[in-house]
């Protein structure tokens, strides 16, 4: 690493115009990124959006057509092997050598990475642990369930503790324990503090964990936090169910209130169109409960983070053919 | 700069492979016992007719350490010289297996993909990958030699076990034959690259054998045996064809190469 390539007061992954181009098609270009260290973000796109494409460009393992990108402060281009000693990577598939062990799976990748061996068996049976492997650590992991697999993936991206951690679709093929296991995983890993960059079709594996989302599509079309990325979408919804429908004088009397930008009522239940859902929700309740009204539950609905990814990439979900 | 722990680390990694998949390690070991038992039964069970005597000539003029010899211990003494064949084709089709093997396996379970996400170069992989298809391969060729050469002197005599120990035998196993390995290796690791069977890429890899079954036809049909220094010299071209085979492997094994076009 030269010290031209060395940035000062860095964030932890930057890019400038980064592109790249197979044949004549782009599979991703004009990507202007930087992610804070500590920060998970995620990579939120369909099948051949360029997700797997940027976590490659990012983490040296193909060259760019276009641009420029950096982590941690090391120039992704002119010195990927540097940048591979800083990231951990989770491929789609677990990628390990079934006939070999757990153990000495962990083991080769440990020596690739230059642990010396005191160090390498203190990390692998800390990881082992970790992740629930270390009494099945002498098992082929030929033998091992899906979700066994996936963890001991995740444990060979994490022995040598990059500094940035990329998990491309880490359960897109896993059945629902599975996936929750590496799910919870991956809880940890946010819960200690580390730059992931998750690359996922799951909404809801996005939306528990991302700090930041990124919704690509070929190019970056919008970054930002799963909450605010809800919040623009459209206002929220506030919901009440009344014991009885409300009068047509309540009716009138709310839809006066600076608070409700808009008001549906479908028997007993009343939804509120609000700004501030924060300030509007004990408002609507106060007004209903002054007019007499039996309140048997109040919420707050607000645009789903599915909404916004349809929104985001233009897409007309149908079913059967209809408008979902 | 190759860092030889790195290459050691792949070595390893690749022989403890090797050591678990039964059919690889079956043809491994099989043929090092054939190749034993085959020279010295054809010999000591050969038919045992003198050669005519213009072809004797021939041979012994061609090998005058064989002066000694009898016209009926020429013959044996040709037909064992005809068997240092099998031990150009073990160190043909060994490590032949082992490449297909293991880089087909690679893109079965796409293990490749976290190897080339390490800091690792093209070169230490493919080093490590030629050394551990190469070595097993030369190793136990070595150890069947040093078998024939003991079973050749109880069964066969000390005249005509001195014949596997001459010059060309050497320049055979010690030479000829890891050339052989390494090119063997190249040709697997490029069929390997583009196939998804490893039977498959071994059948197409046995191309190797056809050059070598054409030294054994000529020496037949012409009754010329090969000297040491003939057998040096096409050592010497298959190990810069080998070599020049693995700048072309660094190429098929540069990251790009295996995360697009290795289906």
């Amino acid at each position: 690493m030269t010290a031209l390539t060395q940035l000062t007061d860095r964030p932890m992954v930057r890019t400038i115009g980064l592109g790249r181009r197979f044949g004549d098609q782009w599979a991703i270009q004009n990507l202007d990124l930087e992610l804070a260290p500590g920060e998970v973000f995620a990579l939120l796109g369909p099948n051949g959006a360029g997700k797997t494409t940027t976590v490659r460009l990012l983490t040296g393992l193909i060259a760019p057509t276009a641009g420029n990108a950096w982590l941690d402060g090391v120039d992704v281009v002119s010195d990927p092997h540097e940048v591979r000693r800083r990231i951990g990577l989770l491929t789609e598939t677990p990628s390990l050598y079934e006939r070999l062990s757990a153990e000495e799976n962990l083991d080769f990748f440990g020596r690739l990475h230059g642990l010396p061996a005191a160090l390498r068996a203190e990390r692998i049976e800390e990881l082992l642990r970790m992740f629930e492997l270390w009494d099945r650590r002498a098992d082929r992991a030929g033998a091992f369930s899906k979700g066994m697999k996936q963890k001991l993936a995740i444990a060979r991206a994490l022995l040598h503790e990059p500094k940035v951690l990329f998990l491309d679709e880490p359960t897109s093929s896993l059945d629902p324990e599975a996936a929750f296991i590496v799910r919870e995983a991956m809880a940890t890993l946010k819960r200690e503090g580390r730059t992931i960059v998750l690359a996922s079709h799951n909404l809801d594996e996005v939306e528990r964990l991302a700090d930041r989302v990124g919704f690509v599509r070929g190019r970056l079309l919008r970054v930002d936090s799963p909450a605010r990325l809800r919040a623009g979408a459209a206002e929220p919804v506030v919901i009440a169910d009344l014991r009885a429908a409300p009068s047509s004088d309540l009716v009138v009397r709310l839809r006066d209130r600076a608070f409700v930008r808009d008001l549906a009522v479908d028997g007993r239940r009343v939804r509120v169109r609000v700004s501030d859902p924060e300030s509007a929700t004990p408002q609507l309740a106060r007004e209903l409960v002054g007019c007499g009204a039996d309140i048997l539950g109040i919420r707050v609905e607000t645009a789903s983070l599915e909404s916004v990814y349809f929104d985001v990439l233009g897409i007309a979900p149908t079913v059967n053919g209809a408008p979902s | 700069m190759i860092r030889p722990a790195i290459v050691f680390a792949v070595v390893r990694r690749e022989l403890l492979e090797i050591v678990r998949n039964r059919t690889l390690l079956a043809a491994i070991v099989l043929p090092p016992i054939l190749l034993v038992a085959i020279p010295i039964l054809v010999t000591a069970l050969g038919a045992r007719n003198s050669l005519p005597p213009d072809v004797v000539a021939n041979l012994v003029a061609a090998r005058p350490e064989w002066a000694g010899l009898s016209p009926r211990q020429v013959a044996d003494a040709f037909g064992l010289q005809q068997t240092l064949l099998f031990f150009l084709l073990m160190p043909a089709t060994i490590p032949l297996a082992i490449a297909s093997y293991s880089i087909v396996g690679e893109k079965q379970t796409r293990s490749l993909e976290a190897v080339i996400a390490a800091p690792i170069s093209t070169a230490e992989l493919l080093a490590g990958k030629a050394i551990a298809a190469v070595a097993p391969a030369v190793v136990t060729v070595w150890l069947a030699y040093a078998a024939l050469i003991v079973v050749a002197g109880v069964a066969l005599g000390t005249e005509l076990a001195r014949i596997v120990i001459d010059p060309t035998w050497l320049a055979t196993v010690f030479v000829l034959g890891p050339a052989i390995g390494l090119l063997s290796v190249v040709i697997g690791m490029a069929i390997s690259s583009r196939v998804n069977d490893p039977r498959a890429a071994q059948q197409l890899g046995t191309v190797i054998v056809l050059p070598l079954f054409g030294f054994f036809v000529i020496q037949l049909q012409s009754g010329h045996l090969l000297s040491a220094r003939e057998y040096l010299l096409a050592a010497a071209a298959v190990f810069a064809v080998g070599v020049a085979g693995l700048r072309v492997g660094v190429r098929l094994f540069g990251r790009e190469s295996i995360l697009t076009r290795w289906r």
